[in-house]
């Protein structure tokens, strides 16, 4: 009988340490229930992480609760709990861009000009974050169209924050589209 | 004889004070500048006009890029860096976005002449209690070669360039 009685209260000890665990990482809790890492290859970096150039393409991946850019063999890891905001907006980019899309500008018979014409649709990424002293960082990536709201997802499923929920912004952005039907 | 002799002693007398006065005003120039020795950077606000938040961002870090190139302070902090409160010698940049055109890089390659995009700012420049030390409107513009965001550096390296020549 008194065994019986204290492995209740050790039943219960437990039930009561698990539900407390969950509610002080509930982004833990919610990461291992969407799933492992999601990296999205050939981001574009354009400015605001520390440590990577301009305009260099990379992997952006969101995984063990941070934010991870990868070019070749540097890396930058944003703790994804440091993320204040994530955003996300379309655009367009030159096919051919680069040095030969400048020096293509140089073309005979305004051929340059004609080549500018041709244009693929982008996805752009803005996250702020902070630094540990409190500093107020900005990042800008550029992804390949139709992946932005998958990564805004995958980050926030990693603790990060945002004022505009990706429902919404899904919705914000397909908008214009049905306008246009 | 005797007129060239006064001609020339008037253009004498009148190099001797166009001298003077260029050496005065680049020593009053010189006095005009207001002593910083840190400066912090804080977000580029834009109340007036509806500005992307890729621009918000890129005219921000591209601020601290190019004020941390002058070498011209010794510390360069950020917005909400909690190290401001031991910094002397501080100026604090505020920055307003009014004006904001989204040209099209496009229209740019093709017609030359036409999608330019241009971003309008209010420079304010504090003392750490809040005096003005120096107001000024800035615009940074992309009218030919690059993506609409190049225009944040243009604004940049114009805001650097003025903290360059008002602060030592």
């Amino acid at each position: 009988m008194k065994m019986l009685r204290v492995y209740t209260i050790l039943f219960a000890a437990a039930v009561i340490a698990m539900g407390a665990g969950s509610l002080a990482a509930p982004c833990l809790a919610q990461d291992a229930n969407t799933g492992n890492a999601m990296s999205f290859a050939g981001t574009k970096h354009v400015i605001g992480l520390q440590g990577v150039k301009h305009d260099v393409k990379g992997t952006l991946s969101a995984g063990d609760g941070s934010l991870v850019f990868t070019k070749g063999k540097k890396k930058v890891v944003v703790p994804a709990a440091s993320i204040q905001e994530v955003m996300t907006g379309k655009d367009t980019q030159r096919t051919i861009g680069g040095t030969v899309g400048t020096l293509s500008m140089f073309a005979p018979y305004g051929s340059g000009r004609f080549l500018s014409l041709f244009r693929t649709k982008i996805d752009t990424l803005s996250i702020e974050y902070l630094d540990p002293s409190g500093g107020l960082h900005g990042a800008v990536f550029t992804l390949p169209a139709g992946n932005a709201l998958g990564a805004k997802k995958a980050l926030l499923s990693q603790c990060a924050r945002t004022s505009f929920p990706v429902e919404a912004e899904a919705a914000a952005q397909a908008k214009p589209k049905e306008k246009k039907q | 004889m005797k007129s060239i002799g006064h001609l020339s002693a008037l253009l004498a007398l009148a190099l001797v004070f166009l001298s003077t006065g260029s050496t005065a005003l680049a020593q009053d120039k010189a006095h005009t500048k207001t002593p910083a020795s840190a400066i912090q950077i804080l977000m580029v606000q834009s109340d007036e006009v509806k500005l992307p938040i890729e621009f918000q961002l890129a005219l921000y870090e591209n601020l601290i890029d190019q004020v941390q190139k002058t070498n011209k302070f010794q510390h360069v902090y950020r917005d909400g860096d909690t190290a401001v409160a031991n910094a002397a010698g501080l100026v604090i940049l505020h920055s307003n976005v009014y004006g904001f055109r989204k040209g099209s890089e496009g229209k740019r390659q093709v017609t030359t002449v036409a999608g330019a995009t241009q971003i309008k700012v209010h420079c304010l420049f504090t003392d750490q209690a809040g005096k003005s030390e120096l107001a000024q409107d800035v615009t940074g513009n992309v009218r030919f070669l690059g993506g609409n965001l190049r225009a944040t550096l243009d604004f940049a390296k114009k805001v650097a360039k003025i903290a360059v020549t008002n602060f030592q």
